[in-house]
């Protein structure tokens, strides 16, 4: 039918106008930003590739070349601005993606920071070469820049710079998405990276080879409400010595938590975190004596008697109604840290970032007024005592974990400055610097006291205790800073938190990395914990027994053909064992 | 019993009918009512309001004015994420989702109610079959497409591309219900109607664009709006081709914080959420008696 060919050949003209009024705008834009494997996101006018490249190889000797890196920041950064400007590169770009608690920030200005630093040498050194950062976001879930960085790496948009927990390590070293810095780190090992403490080295090597720094690292206190400890008769200070000598294991918490709830002092006994930070009960694991790394470098170890007697204590806790059945469910803003800072439990399982989330957040009920309110300063140290997490049965010692977050670097960083292919080592090596300047000692003690985490080098702890250092930030007086950006972001959260009682806490904290544990590097280790918290939740509901959770836990390990061949099962549950 | 007075009984019955009915029917839908109510009021309170009474309610605007900021840290400057930039990219891939699966479906939809064409009853017999198919079951599928598309084009990494693509993928997901839709309007209009145009000499394209199109114009206005809503409420395809070029939008930021609950106040993950729903909510109760009768078999024109 004709008037059927008619509308035919309309719809296929209008599709056609489609993809050409696409394609002349695509064409536009393609212009304005070329895709990226050939992106110079510079002028072209700075960046004349085309000129730059021949020019050497016309006179054959005075092709440049990139000195080997000395392990001093200024030489090696003056010796990378004359190789890339002998190439007519005047200006690089890194993209930077950081995540965590609002005060964390230091995670995407640090970068920002370091790159003011390190322009601030080039200009003293009459280089034309600056260094320019981008903030792709400061994501508010911990996790959102690794898993925007594994979508985004395959599509090449991926930040040049990512500062996520160590955990994503092997994963990402797996597939090749980072840049090894092991030769870097070895430049540098005994100069700017001499005084990092030596147990977070583990956390950033995987295989033998290292694919990131440090950024910062925690612990997690026992938290001992003072007020609650008393009502029953206890010195909560001589709990808190007791537990850290391994005189009180969880024996004795099981018995002070079940008087102070007979003693209608708090309605619970012991809370913890849950959900997405299940992490921190693992401790229970190390606590009894449990370790998931054995002969073989390869496998993932599983202690079963270690799992078996976390699995009791949780079990024993939720039926003598000391821990909520259903704490895996709690609310962290109605329920969790009201409960904790309204002192109606004895013992909180936290983080050391909880003492200044406790003074910025209003979980606290005045008494008085019957508001809501955050605590002052002074408040958290009275209502709270501290301490490791309590060993498993005596004789063994008490412990504590740590996440450390980490910068890594994306092994096509600096992908998006001119010449790439050819002048990429410059580039990596640019990127590795400005990590290793994000680590100065002034910002990782400034981001330390801001976010309450435990400094990742000696130096920095050291700055922590210059009374002038910590009056210029109490006062807000940033001078240190090179980037006025970053002075101003700063400011603020400064005054509000670099307060003596906070720098005097995460000075008594410090001690802890000497017991602390980090969850191992491995690619089994991530569906195993989910298992563990899946064990955990059965447990305190009720729903299993604690043989038949661990029994659950091995099961899983044995369906899944992959974690049965990476997982090696040690020991047996223990017979004649009980809890409490 | 006749006259007036079994009148007057008869509507008094009815309207008691109408009362119970009424109750039962808020009594059903009290839980959704109460949940998205309390979403709303804890949204300008200082804590979350979980009393159906009201007790715990301490009114603020703060939750608002912080989403609003973008602000996610107590920094006074540098680190806000720019929300207006969010709305403004989330409402283009709902409008152009709306725009281009509106018009497909309509000429789609013209086809199949007036035209013979081999392995038409099939073709639509399996419409609906297609729209069963949800869109994050054939995300991997798609995500080949785009990888391959963008690598063919040179255009892997390119915003606009993965603005269009998200558009044209997440359309195509609409395509046959809307299709359906129409499908149904068409069929209402008579065919006298057009063939008369057609003896009047009016072309084909002229009956469809003159006289049909604007014939189930109500329809256009149902299905502009259920398009719309879809693309809106989208989330996957947001965070798997969009997310991944460093383009925030509505629903991977609100699902970025909603994940960060331990860190921020949950009123602000309240005032996110209803300023989510908003369209939503406006579209709803504005044009609810359009869309029900859209559904139920089309409207006369």
């Amino acid at each position: 039918m004709a008037q059927n060919r008619q509308l035919l050949l309309i719809a296929v003209g209008i599709v056609a106008i489609i993809i050409v009024i696409g394609a002349i705008i695509l064409a536009t834009r393609g212009g304005e930003q070329p895709a990226p494997e050939e992106a110079p996101e510079t002028p072209p006018a700075e960046t004349p590739r085309e000129e730059a490249t021949p020019t050497p190889r016309e006179e054959a000797p005075a092709k440049p070349e990139l000195k080997p890196l000395t392990g001093n920041v200024e030489e090696d950064i003056v010796n990378i601005a004359k190789y890339l400007e002998a190439f007519g590169v005047k200006e690089v770009t890194y993209k930077v993606h950081g995540a965590g608690d609002p005060n964390s920030i230091m995670r995407v200005y640090g970068v920002v920071e370091a790159a003011a630093r390190l322009n601030k040498i080039l200009e003293e050194n009459g280089m034309d070469l600056r260094i320019n950062v981008e903030i792709v976001d400061f994501s508010a879930r911990a996790d959102e820049p690794a898993e925007r960085f594994q979508q985004s790496f395959p599509l090449r948009q991926e930040a040049d710079i990512i500062a996520v927990s160590f955990r994503w390590i092997a994963t990402f070293a797996e597939e090749g998405y980072l840049l090894d810095i092991t030769e870097y780190v070895n430049a540098y090992k005994n100069t700017e990276l001499a005084d990092y403490f030596e147990s977070l080295w583990a956390s950033v090597t995987y295989k033998g080879r290292i694919y990131a720094l440090p950024q910062d690292t925690e612990a997690r206190p026992l938290y001992i409400i003072r007020a609650v400890l008393e009502c029953a008769g206890y010195d909560p200070d001589d709990v808190a010595r007791r537990i850290d000598a391994g005189e009180i294991t969880w024996r004795e918490i099981f018995q002070i938590a079940e008087d102070v709830k007979e003693k209608g002092c708090a309605e619970w006994g012991v809370l913890h975190r849950k959900g997405t930070a299940h992490p921190d009960l693992v401790q229970f694991y190390y606590a009894f004596g449990g370790s998931f790394t054995g002969p073989d470098p390869e496998k993932l170890y599983l202690d079963v008697d270690a799992l078996y007697k976390w699995l009791a204590v949780e079990y024993a806790l939720a039926r003598a109604g000391l821990t909520p059945e259903n704490m895996m469910e709690w609310d962290w803003g109605k329920q969790i840290h009201p409960t904790v800072v309204n002192g109606n439990t004895a013992f909180w399982i936290g983080g050391v970032w909880h003492w200044t989330e406790w003074q910025t957040k209003k979980y606290f009920t005045d008494p008085q007024t019957g508001e809501l309110r955050s605590l002052t300063p002074e408040e958290v140290k009275e209502k709270f005592a501290y301490s490791l997490f309590p060993a498993g049965e005596p004789g063994l010692k008490p412990v504590t974990l740590s996440q450390p977050f980490v910068w890594m670097i994306s092994a096509n960083a600096g992908k998006f400055n001119p010449n790439y292919e050819e002048l990429k080592e410059a580039y990596h090596r640019i990127a590795f610097l400005l990590i290793v300047k994000a680590n100065d000692p002034d910002l990782v003690a400034i981001h330390s006291i801001v976010s309450a985490h435990i400094p990742i080098r000696q130096k920095a702890a050291e700055l922590m205790e210059d009374p002038e250092f910590l009056n210029k930030l109490a006062t807000g007086n940033l001078d240190m800073f090179v980037s006025k950006e970053v002075a101003n972001a700063f400011v603020e959260i400064a005054k509000k938190t670099a307060h003596p009682i906070n720098i005097e806490f995460l000075k008594n904290t410090a001690y802890m990395l000497e017991y602390t544990n980090i969850t191992p590097l491995h690619p089994a280790y991530q569906p195993l914990a989910d298992i563990f918290k899946e064990a955990v939740d059965f447990v305190l509901k009720g729903q299993m027994t604690p043989e038949e959770a661990t029994e659950y836990v091995l099961q899983k390990i044995r369906a899944d053909p992959e974690l049965a061949a990476m997982i090696e099962v040690r020991g047996e549950i223990p017979q004649g064992w009980s809890f409490p | 019993m006749a006259g007036p007075a079994g009148e007057v009984l008869a509507a008094t019955v009815s309207r008691r009918l109408k009362i119970v009915i009424a109750l039962a029917l808020l009594t059903a839908s009290t839980p959704i009512l109460l949940t998205y109510g309390l979403l709303i009021i804890s949204s300008f309170s200082e804590n979350m309001v979980t009393d159906p009474l009201l007790r715990d309610l301490s009114p603020t605007l703060s939750n608002w004015i912080t989403f609003l900021q973008g602000r996610l840290t107590y920094a006074p400057e540098g680190l806000e994420r720019n929300v207006v930039e969010m709305v403004v990219v989330t409402l283009v891939v709902a409008l152009g989702v709306a725009f281009t699966a509106t018009l497909v479906s309509l000429l789609a939809a013209y086809s199949i109610s007036r035209m013979n064409f081999r392995g038409r009853r099939v073709f639509t017999a399996s419409l609906i079959l297609l729209h069963a198919f949800p869109g994050v079951a054939l995300i991997i599928g798609v995500y080949m497409v785009f990888l391959s598309v963008g690598k063919a084009l040179g255009l892997l990494g390119n915003e606009f591309y993965a603005l269009t693509y998200v558009i044209l993928a997440r359309a195509a997901l609409e395509v046959p219900m809307a299709t359906w839709l129409f499908k149904g309007f068409f069929d209402k209009i008579p065919w006298e109607i057009e063939w008369s145009a057609l003896v009047d000499g009016a072309s084909r394209v002229t009956v469809w664009r003159k006289i049909l199109v604007p014939m189930v114009k109500p329809g256009i206005a149902a299905v502009l709006i259920f398009t719309f809503l879809a693309g809106w409420e989208e989330f996957i395809y947001f965070y798997v081709f969009l997310a991944p070029l460093g383009i925030d939008s509505l629903p991977t930021f609100i699902e970025e914080i909603v994940g960060a609950a331990e860190y921020y106040q949950l009123t602000i993950v309240a005032a996110a959420g209803t300023f989510y729903l908003l369209p939503t909510i406006i579209f709803f109760v504005f044009t609810q008696k359009l869309l029900l009768e859209a559904y139920s078999g089309g409207l006369k024109g």
